[in-house]
């Protein structure tokens, strides 16, 4: 029997342990920590019950990286952490150090080499965002493309602390929506906008026909018969651009080079914190692609911040300043249109309708 | 070395403070030649203004229908490297925590058997390396295997669970999001690794109600940290806040139910109105502290768009005593789940995710079916409509 | 379960992907409903359709398939 053959395939393991990567000063002090400090967007202290400290230095990062951003980071955490790092839910790198005279070389070490330290406290936080044409088939625009665009304007609001809260923004590629988009500060979404070609060739051997139409929001796709074929038609009038048919069916295809493009949404918020958790509400349902750097969403999303850092108070997340304001006062100052798209017209939509007689002049 | 594909477009994304993920491209191309088509590809792309990525195809590792995502190009003759460039989904360690030998013999993988691109992490949680060939996935499997990391979930299955940072370097956690993340993705390898559910299904869990992981907000069943107790004060603490910012304004005015007064220069809570909204402890760590009577919240049905539209996660047991259970090895949690999969297979359609499913039977009849009663912290309010379906067990 | 059970339950479940091929796209929680109720006779449980299964896919006489949902197929319709 040959080697590869008698070797037992290793399988339904899970994931390491993850007590393997675990700093001694984690350790020892594992769910017993007091309070902590932010030093400034780059660091902060976590002091423990017993008055030990573990200080984190944060990074941005792409989240798509090479082999090599992932040498640098160790020989980093090699150099100044004994070797113990970790990643953030969206997508920063921590360094763990117990010897607080080694933020300052590390931070320096770690611009040397062209990253970004930052991303604490009243800040925007790194984009957590999606493939785009990077790597998915559905997406209607790219992804890390539009999110470098953006960062790079907001560059100074990540490493300086100076605005009212901190603001989350998130970027999804279309309504598929990997990242956690829908309830971000602010979050951009791509968009299609035409009512997918159906390959009646090639509709039979691609997909199932039953499951196609079960997969519309709106009961939009209907079975037909082209030239004695089983194919489906599609009600224009009903259709919303979703792409879901696409997804379970590849003759469906949706996206559309001219009318492909990205919409804007604020006021999301996933923190318990004051007020519950809510989704992002419609501000620009359009604008076109432009690669390579998007220039009027990037636009867009530096007239809200600024419209936010202006008028909010300290620690108002970008939802309560706009509730405390009202929506028409956010529209004004932004200067964005209102549209016939911003009346909610799907499913429950009567809910997002004002019952009062309350309005601002 | 020439490079292989000219990419004037995508070179304007070099420019620019922000670190560039078209330089981590072509870092990658520098370890790992058939990297050098993704570049033309998306380069291709952003001329076209469309994605260049099949739809179909399949990839997978032997016995898996979960872990490896098939990606393929519309040009494979214009870009054979990536005529197949997979991903392979590698479960992530609870909190992302990590060491440098480990990272670097992952990025060792992620260059010798796939593009030598990686995403640190995929949406859900996972490590993904990109690039994969269905011919090398195997070996690129056992390999992360051989060091302790089997793959992660995709399809119609579990998803790989994710956490927070929880009690490893975080004083809000109330309870080990980390421990029993890695203890339900050990219990659930099977439900992980060989889709058997309608559709997709998460969870995650946050150590408090900050919900650092945007638990619900994403998944079918999100786990919230809580506490049942008073919140602990620390007067002396407190009166250093007062002298460092206006804590009425900014703390006490915006409690959401205007539980906290001074009296004197002594901080009161009335506890039993407190929703546990983390606000103030947020605003002073140093001064506050959940109480020690911790557990979690449970809610359920948080979902993205697709295919009936969004939801939030809704409360459904406002406090579950993780700690007791994991003595137990989580046999009432492990219960609730199994009771609601039961009833998600028996009534569901496919592509349905659970709040899909509850909104469309009911949110009385879900609970039944998966044996909870309703209670009040499960409403914002009581009904406000008398459309009611009396039915005959009143008697 | 029997070797006999096992053996008609893994042929009975090759042999509807197979002369559905192309038309029907089984998804694994449809199997093992259908087999359920196909071999309520000689009493299997989900948990022995599952294992079936799990077996049948480890020996690649069926492969994993994914449109929006996960489906079982054809391992030669790989590619």
């Amino acid at each position: 029997m040959p080697e590869e053959v008698k070797k037992k395939r290793i399988t339904d393991i899970g994931p390491h342990d993850f007590h393997d990567y675990l700093p001694p000063v984690i350790k020892k002090n594992y769910g017993k920590w007091a309070y902590h400090e932010i030093l400034d967007t780059g660091s902060m202290v976590h002091v423990a019950e017993n008055g030990d400290k573990i200080y984190t230095v944060r990074m941005g990062s792409p989240r798509l990286v090479s082999g090599s951003f992932v040498r640098d980071l160790c020989d980093m955490a090699d150099k100044y952490c004994g070797g113990y790092l970790r990643f953030t839910t969206r997508n920063n790198v921590e360094f763990l150090l117990d010897d607080e005279n080694n933020i300052e070389p590390l931070k320096k070490d770690l611009e040397k080499l062209g990253y970004n330290v930052g991303g604490i406290g009243n800040v925007v936080a790194n984009i957590v965002h999606t493939q785009g044409w990077v790597h998915c088939h559905t997406s209607a625009s790219d992804a890390s493309g539009v999110v470098k665009a953006v960062m790079d304007e907001l560059y100074e609001y990540f490493v300086e602390d100076k605005l009212p809260s901190k603001v989350r923004i998130a970027f999804a590629c279309c309504l598929n929506m990997c990242g956690s988009v829908a309830s971000s500060d602010i979050a951009i979404m791509g968009m299609h906008r035409k009512v997918p070609k159906i390959d009646s060739e090639k509709i039979l051997n691609l997909c199932e026909i039953p499951s196609t139409i079960a997969a519309c929001p709106t009961n939009s796709i209907r079975p037909d018969t082209i030239d004695g074929k089983q194919t489906v038609k599609i009600n224009d009038e009903t259709c919303v651009f979703c792409g879901s048919c696409y997804t379970v069916c590849p003759a469906m295809p949706i996206a559309d080079s001219l009318n492909d493009g990205i919409s804007i949404w604020v006021g999301g918020k996933v923190s318990n914190a004051r007020t519950k958790p809510t989704f992002s509400k419609l501000v620009i349902p359009f604008i076109p692609n432009d690669p390579p750097r998007w220039p009027k969403v990037v636009e867009a999303v530096k007239t809200i911040i600024t419209a936010y850092k202006n008028g909010a108070e300290p620690g108002e997340r970008v939802v309560e300043w706009i509730e405390r304001i009202g929506w028409t006062r956010f529209f004004k100052i932004t200067g964005f249109e209102f549209t016939k798209y911003h009346v909610d017209d799907f499913r429950l939509a009567e809910t997002t309708m004002n019952y009062s007689s309350q309005v601002r002049f | 070395m020439g490079k292989k594909h000219e990419t004037p477009l995508l070179d304007e994304l070099k420019k620019g403070k922000w670190v560039s993920f078209v330089r981590e491209i072509e870092r990658a191309a520098e370890k790992s030649e058939r990297t050098e088509d993704l570049l033309g590809q998306v380069e291709n792309s952003y001329r076209d203004k469309i994605t260049h990525w099949k739809h179909g195809g399949m990839a997978g590792v032997r016995g898996y229908g979960a872990g490896l995502v098939g990606r393929f190009t519309e040009f494979p003759e214009k870009y054979p490297g990536v005529k197949e460039c997979h991903s392979m989904r590698v479960n992530q360690t609870s909190g992302f925590f990590y060491n440098s030998d480990i990272l670097r013999k992952i990025a060792d993988i992620a260059e010798q058997h796939a593009g030598g691109l990686l995403n640190l992490h995929g949406s859900t949680g996972d490590i993904q390396i990109l690039g994969v060939w269905q011919a090398e996935a195997e070996e690129a499997f056992q390999k992360c295997a051989e060091l302790g990391f089997d793959l992660g979930g995709g399809g119609s299955d579990l998803r790989t669970p994710s956490c927070c940072v929880g009690p490893a370097r975080c004083e809000f956690a109330n309870y080990d999001t980390l421990q029993i993340c890695y203890d339900m993705t050990q219990a659930f390898q099977d439900e992980m690794h060989r889709p058997s559910f309608n559709y997709k299904f998460k969870l995650k869990f946050s150590g408090c109600s900050n919900d650092c992981v945007a638990a619900a907000s994403r998944s079918d069943m999100a786990f919230i940290g809580t506490w049942k107790d008073k919140i602990k004060i620390n007067q002396d603490e407190v009166k250093n806040y007062v002298k460092k910012f206006n804590v009425q304004k900014y703390v006490l005015d915006k409690c959401p139910t205007k539980c906290m007064l001074f009296e004197g220069e002594n901080l009161v809570i009335d506890d039993s109105n407190c929703v546990k909204c983390m606000h103030c402890i947020n605003e002073m760590p140093k001064a506050l502290r959940s109480g020690d009577e911790k557990g979690l919240s449970i809610l359920l049905g948080a979902k993205a768009p697709l295919v009936t539209g969004p939801r939030l996660g809704m409360m459904l047991v406002p406090f579950y005593d993780v700690l007791e259970d994991s003595k137990n090895d989580y046999e009432w949690l492990k219960g609730l789940i199994s009771n609601m999969w039961e009833f998600w297979d028996e009534y569901g359609v496919s592509r349905e995710r659970i709040g899909e499913l509850m909104q469309r039977v009911g949110v009385v009849t879900f609970l039944e079916g998966i044996g909870l009663e309703p209670i009040p912290e499960m409403v914002n309010h009581p009904r406000g409509n008398p459309f009611i379906k009396f039915t005959d067990d009143e008697d | 379960m029997t070797d006999e059970t096992k053996k008609k339950l893994e042929d009975k479940i090759v042999g509807l992907v197979k002369e559905y091929d192309g038309k029907k796209r089984f998804k694994p929680v449809d199997i093992v409903k259908e087999m359920e109720k196909e071999f309520a006779d000689e009493g299997l449980s989900k948990d022995d359709i599952k294992s079936v299964l799990k077996e049948i896919m480890n020996d690649e006489k069926l492969v994993y398939g994914y449109a929006g949902g996960s489906f079982l197929t054809l391992p030669d319709n790989k590619g």
